[in-house]
C-alpha cells in the first residue's frame, strides 16, 4: 500500500494526469469544449505547480525508488513551467492551422509528467518509464500535423532514433543491474564507494545509458537528429522539446555523476565527457553559423548549449550541480521565449522559417522583436541575461575544480555562438521590410509568452541568486 | 539624498532615464530629445556634485556606496566608488553625453526614441565600468556596453555598419570572454587563500599580486592572467595590432556615436590598464613593459603613418585615435608619476579634442553628405566661424602649448625620458607626423584653392552646433591654461597606484 508521503511524493504528477485524463474525455465526448483545451491544460499545469509547492516533500518515497526534495521541485517547476508557457503558445498556433485537439494538450502533459518522474527517480525502473512515457508521447507531438510532410519526418526520425536510444537505456539498466545486483542509483553508488571492483560490465552498462541520455539531450556524437526534428516539429512542440527532455536528461546524468563520484573515479570520464561537451559546443556552434532556418539554428544552439551544460555535469559536486539547474531554468526561459516568437513570425508551417523573413521586424513588430532579441543575446551569454548567469556559474565550477581548460574552451565557444545569435538581431534590427509584408500571426497570448519568458531571462540575468539558492540547497541534497 | 547614495544615483540614473524615455509615445520625437537632453543635463550636474563633494587628499576610492550584496553566496555585490582617476572620466562621460545628444538633434531622424535609449543605457554601462568596486560588477558593466553599441552603429551607421557593428561586437567579445576567465580564476585562488567567496576588487587585488610568477609564460599563472585581462583591454585601447576594428566601428558609425566611442569607450581599454592591469599583476606588469612600450610606439607612428594618407576626414581622425592612444599605453607603461598622470589626462584630452573633431566632421557631413577631403578646399572663406572652431580643435590635438593636447603628450614624454628615452624620441616623431596631418587636413579643406562649386552654398555652423561644440571647447581651453585643476584631484590616487 502507497503511504501518505509516497502519495504527496507524487502529488503534482497525479494532478497533470488527471487533467490529461479530463482533456481526452472531453476530446471523446464534449468536442464542444475542445476550444477551453488550452485554458484547461493550463490550470493543470498550475495546479501540479501549485502541489509542488505546497505539499510537503517527504523525501524518499516509494519504497526508496523516487525522491522529492527541493532537486525534483526545482527541476520540476522548470518542466511545469516550460509546459505551461508551450500550451499557452500552441492554443493560438494550433488554431490558425485549425487542428486544435485535446489529445494535443493530453500528450504535452503526459510527456512532462515523465520527465517529471525522469528527474525524480533514482532508481532506474520509474526512471525508464518517465523516459518512455516521455518520448512516447513526444513523437506523436512531432508528427502532429499529419498534412505537413516535414512533420511527419520529423515524427519518425525522432520515433526511431529515441527507440534506439530507449534500447540502449534498457540494456544499460540490466547490465548495471547485472553488475551490481540493484537498480537504485544511489545503492549503486554505494557499492561502488565500498570498494568494490569496478567491471568492465558496469562501465559498458554506464556507458549505454549515458548514450541514452545524450541521444535525448542531442548531444555529439548523438546529436544528427536534432536539426530536422525541431525544424519540422510544430514550433511549441519543438520548444517543448528543446528543453523538457533536456532537463530531465541531465538531472540522471548528474545523479550518476555524483552516486559514482564519476570526477574522482580517473581521467577516462574526464576526458571522454570533456570531449563530448566541447565537441558540442564547437559542432553546434560552428554549424549553426550557416543555417539560414532559424529552428534548424536554435536545434544546432539546442547541441551547443547542452555541451556548456555538461561541463556542470562533468565537475558535479554541489558547484556543478548548482549550475547545471540555473542552466536548466536559464535555457528553458531563453528558449522558449525564442521559439514563442518564431511562432509568431512564421506564415505557414510547411515553409522553413528563413531568419532572413524577420527582415525589419525589430521596427514593425517591436515587443516581440525585443524579446526574441533578449532570448538571443542571453544565449550568446551576454549580460545582464539569464544566459550569462548560468554560464557563469558553469564556467566558475569548472575553475575551482581544475578544469580551466574546459572554461576557456568554452567560453571561446559563446564567442563563436555571439555570430549567429547578433545576425538574428540584425535581420531584426538593420535590414528593411522587405516589399512583400509577411503575414505573419498576431497573437495576444504568443506575445504574452514571449513577454513573460522575456521578463524571466532579464529577471534571471539581473538577478539570479534566488535561482542560485534554490539550486544550491537543491544540489547539496544531490551530492550528500 | 545622502552621499552615498550619490554614486548610485550618477550611475543607475541614465538607466532609469532611458526606462522613462520607453514610456513616451514614438511619435512624440521632439520629447524624447528634450527629455534625453534634460537627463544628461541631470546627469551632468549629478556628477559636478561628485567633484564638489570629491576629497583630493584621499588617495582610496570615496564617497563609496553601501555594499548591497548581489549574489551573497559568492561574495559578488553592488559596490561603487571613486578615486581621482575614475573621477575624471565620470566627468568627462557625463560632460559628452549632453554634446553627443545635441550633435545628433538633425542627424539622427529615424527611430529617435530607440537611439536615445540606446546612448542612455550605453551612459550607465561606461559609468558603471568606471567606478564599480567589484570585479563582477565590472564585468556585467563592461559587456553591458556593447549592446547599446552594437544598435547605435548598426542602426544608425553608415552604409557598411552592419559589418562595423558586428565587427565590433565580436572583436571586443574576443577580449572579455577570456578576461571572465581570468577574473575566475582570481576569485579561485583568492578563495584557496581566504577560504571565502569574494569578488570584491581590492581582494582580488590581493590575490592577484599573490598569483605566482613561474618560470615561462604558459606556466606562470600570474603572466596567464595579466595576458587574459590585457587582451580585453588592448582591443578596448585599441593598441597596435588589434586597432583594425577601429577605423570600421568610427567610420560606420553616426556622429554621435563616434564621438562616444572615441570619447569614452577607448578610455575604458586604458582605464583598465590602469586599474586592474598595472596594481593586479605587478611582476608580471614589469615583464610586459618592454612589449606594450614597443606596442605603444608602433602605434603611435603606424596610426600617424596611415592617417596621413586617409582620403577621408572622419577615417583620419579615427587612425589619429590609435596614435594619439599609443602615447596613453607609453605614460601608462612608463610608470613614473608624471608619465601616468600624463596618461590619464590625455584620456580626457583625447576625449575633448577627437569628440569635438567627430563632431565637427559630422557638422560639414550633415550639409555636403560626403566626408572626403577631396570634395572641399579653401572653404575657410565660406564658413569662417566653422574654419576657426576647427583650427582650435586641431591644433590642441596636435598639442600646441595652451592647448590641452600639449600638458599632456609633455607629462606623458618628459615623465617617460628618465626610463625610456629611446621611445620618447619615436614617440617624438609621432608627434610630428601628428602636425603634419592633421595640418595637412586643414590645409586641403580649408584653405587651397576653391575647386567645387557646390561649396559656395555651404552654411556655416549654427547656434545648436556652437552650443554642442562650445563645452569641449571650454575645457580644451581650460586644461590647457590651467591644468592643475584637473591633475590635483588625481595625484593622490595616482601615487598609491604607483607605490605597488
Amino acid at each position: 500500500m502507497p503511504t501518505q508521503a509516497d502519495l504527496f511524493a507524487v502529488a503534482p504528477e497525479l494532478i497533470l494526469i488527471a487533467g490529461a485524463g479530463v482533456l481526452l474525455l472531453i476530446d471523446a465526448f464534449a468536442p464542444k469544449l475542445r476550444q477551453i483545451s488550452s485554458e484547461l491544460t493550463l490550470l493543470t499545469a498550475a495546479g501540479a505547480a501549485w502541489a509542488l509547492l505546497a505539499l510537503p516533500h517527504p523525501g524518499a518515497a516509494w519504497s526508496g525508488m523516487m525522491r522529492s526534495d527541493t532537486l525534483s521541485v526545482l527541476v520540476s517547476l522548470c518542466l511545469l513551467v516550460a509546459v505551461f508557457l508551450c500550451s499557452w503558445m500552441a492554443g493560438p498556433y494550433l488554431r490558425r492551422a485549425n487542428k486544435e485537439t485535446g489529445e494535443f494538450y493530453a500528450l504535452l502533459i503526459f510527456a512532462t509528467t515523465g520527465a517529471m518522474f525522469m528527474a525524480s527517480s533514482i532508481d532506474l525502473l520509474p526512471l525508464f518509464l518517465g523516459l518512455e512515457l516521455l518520448s512516447v508521447a513526444l513523437y506523436v507531438l512531432n508528427a502532429f500535423f499529419k498534412d505537413v510532410d516535414v512533420s511527419l519526418e520529423a515524427g519518425l526520425k525522432y520515433f526511431i532514433v529515441g527507440a534506439f536510444a530507449a534500447a540502449f537505456t534498457a540494456y544499460g539498466i540490466a547490465l548495471l543491474y547485472g553488475a551490481t545486483g540493484t537498480t537504485n542509483i544511489e545503492v549503486m553508488g554505494r557499492t561502488l564507494g565500498g570498494g568494490a571492483a569496478v567491471s568492465p560490465v558496469l562501465i559498458a552498462g554506464f556507458a549505454m545509458v549515458a548514450g541514452g541520455m545524450a541521444f535525448k539531450l542531442a548531444l555529439f556524437p548523438f546529436h544528427a537528429w536534432a536539426p530536422d526534428v525541431y525544424q519540422g516539429s510544430p514550433t511549441p512542440v519543438t520548444a517543448f522539446l528543446s528543453v523538457v527532455p533536456k532537463a530531465a536528461a541531465l538531472i540522471v546524468l548528474l545523479r550518476f555523476a555524483i552516486a559514482f563520484d564519476l570526477l574522482h573515479m580517473g581521467h577516462s570520464w574526464v576526458w571522454a565527457a570533456g570531449i563530448v561537451a566541447v565537441g558540442s559546443q564547437t559542432l553546434g556552434n560552428i554549424v549553426a553559423i550557416v543555417q539560414r532556418d532559424i529552428k534548424r539554428m536554435l536545434a544546432y544552439s539546442g547541441i551547443a548549449h547542452m555541451g556548456y551544460a555538461m561541463v556542470g555535469v562533468i565537475v558535479a559536486g554541489t558547484a556543478g550541480s548548482s549550475a547545471v539547474l540555473v542552466y536548466i531554468a536559464a535555457y528553458t526561459v531563453m528558449n522558449i521565449g525564442a521559439f514563442a516568437v518564431i511562432s509568431l513570425m512564421s506564415e505557414n508551417e510547411a515553409e522553413p522559417h528563413l531568419i532572413t523573413d524577420l527582415a525589419g521586424q525589430g521596427w514593425s513588430r517591436p515587443l516581440a522583436a525585443l524579446a526574441l532579441s533578449i532570448s538571443m543575446f542571453s544565449l550568446a551569454g551576454v549580460p545582464p541575461f539569464a544566459g550569462f548567469a548560468a554560464k557563469f556559474f558553469i564556467f566558475r565550477s569548472a575553475v575551482n575544480q581544475g578544469l580551466i581548460w574546459l572554461a576557456v574552451l568554452g567560453v571561446i565557444n559563446s564567442l563563436i555562438s555571439a555570430f549567429y545569435y547578433l545576425r538574428v538581431v540584425y535581420i531584426l534590427y538593420m535590414k528593411p521590410l522587405p516589399r512583400r509584408v509577411p503575414d505573419f500571426l498576431r497573437s495576444r497570448a504568443i506575445g504574452a509568452v514571449a513577454g513573460v519568458s522575456a521578463a524571466l531571462v532579464v529577471l534571471i540575468g539581473l538577478y539570479p541568486t534566488w535561482v542560485f539558492s534554490a539550486a544550491r540547497t537543491a544540489a547539496k541534497l544531490l551530492v550528500r | 539624498m545622502h552621499i552615498e547614495h550619490l554614486l548610485t544615483f550618477v550611475t543607475l540614473g541614465p538607466a532609469a532615464g532611458a526606462l522613462i524615455l520607453a514610456f513616451i509615445p514614438g511619435r512624440l520625437e521632439k520629447v524624447q530629445r528634450w527629455a534625453a537632453l534634460l537627463i544628461s543635463l541631470a546627469e551632468f550636474a549629478l556628477s559636478c556634485l561628485l567633484w564638489a563633494n570629491f576629497n583630493p587628499d584621499i588617495a582610496g576610492f570615496q564617497l563609496q556606496t553601501a555594499k548591497v550584496p548581489w549574489i551573497p553566496q559568492l561574495g559578488i555585490s553592488y559596490h561603487l566608488g571613486i578615486d581621482g582617476i575614475s573621477l575624471l572620466l565620470v566627468m568627462l562621460t557625463t560632460l559628452l553625453m549632453p554634446v553627443v545628444i545635441i550633435a545628433s538633434w538633425r542627424s539622427i531622424s529615424e527611430h529617435v526614441k530607440a537611439f536615445h535609449i540606446s546612448l542612455l543605457m550605453l551612459t550607465t554601462a561606461m559609468l558603471g565600468a568606471f567606478v564599480s568596486l567589484d570585479v563582477f560588477l565590472f564585468y556585467v558593466f563592461w559587456e553591458l556596453m556593447l549592446i547599446p553599441m552594437y544598435f547605435i552603429i548598426g542602426v544608425w551607421g553608415g552604409p557598411r555598419r552592419i559589418y562595423a557593428a558586428v565587427k565590433f561586437f565580436i572583436y571586443t567579445m574576443v577580449g572579455s570572454v577570456l578576461m571572465l576567465v581570468g577574473i575566475l580564476y582570481l576569485a579561485y585562488s583568492n578563495h584557496l587563500q581566504t577560504h571565502v567567496w569574494s569578488f570584491a576588487y581590492s581582494d582580488l587585488l590581493k590575490a592577484g599580486r599573490q598569483l605566482q610568477m613561474g618560470h615561462s609564460f604558459f606556466t606562470s599563472p600570474q603572466m596567464l592572467v595579466f595576458a587574459a585581462f590585457a587582451l580585453a583591454f588592448a582591443i578596448k585601447v585599441p593598441m597596435f595590432p588589434f586597432h583594425t576594428w577601429l577605423p570600421d566601428a568610427h567610420t560606420e558609425a553616426p556622429t554621435g556615436g563616434s564621438i562616444i566611442l572615441a570619447g569614452v569607450l577607448l578610455k575604458l581599454g586604458t582605464y583598465g590598464f590602469l586599474r586592474y592591469n598595472r596594481p593586479m599583476f605587478p611582476d608580471a606588469w614589469h615583464a610586459f613593459v618592454p612589449l606594450i612600450l614597443v606596442l605603444a610606439v608602433i602605434g603611435i607612428l603606424y596610426g600617424a603613418w596611415v592617417a596621413l594618407v586617409q582620403p577621408d576626414m572622419k577615417k583620419l581622425v579615427a587612425y589619429s585615435s590609435v596614435s594619439h592612444l599609443g602615447f596613453v599605453m607609453l605614460g601608462l607603461a612608463a610608470g613614473t608619476i608624471a608619465s601616468t598622470e600624463g596618461a590619464v589626462l590625455q584620456m580626457v584630452n583625447h576625449g575633448l579634442s577627437t569628440g569635438a573633431l567627430f563632431l565637427l566632421v559630422g557638422v560639414i557631413y550633415e550639409r555636403r553628405h560626403t566626408r572626403m577631403i577631396a570634395d572641399y578646399g579653401g572653404i575657410a572663406r565660406v564658413v569662417p566661424v566653422y574654419t576657426g572652431l576647427f583650427l582650435l580643435v586641431t591644433l590642441s590635438s596636435i598639442g600646441l602649448p595652451g592647448l590641452n593636447g600639449f600638458v599632456g603628450e609633455f607629462l606623458i614624454l618628459a615623465g617617460t625620458w628618465r626610463r625610456y628615452p629611446v621611445a620618447v624620441i619615436f614617440a617624438a616623431l609621432g608627434l610630428i607626423f601628428g602636425a603634419i596631418y592633421m595640418l595637412w587636413m586643414v590645409q586641403r579643406v580649408f584653405w587651397n584653392p576653391f575647386t567645387h562649386e557646390e561649396n559656395k552654398s555651404l552654411k556655416d555652423i549654427n547656434l545648436r552646433e556652437v552650443l554642442a561644440v562650445a563645452p569641449l571647447v571650454i575645457f580644451i581651453v581650460w586644461i590647457g591654461v590651467h591644468p592643475t585643476t584637473f591633475l590635483s584631484p588625481m595625484e593622490a590616487a595616482v601615487r598609491s597606484l604607483l607605490m605597488h
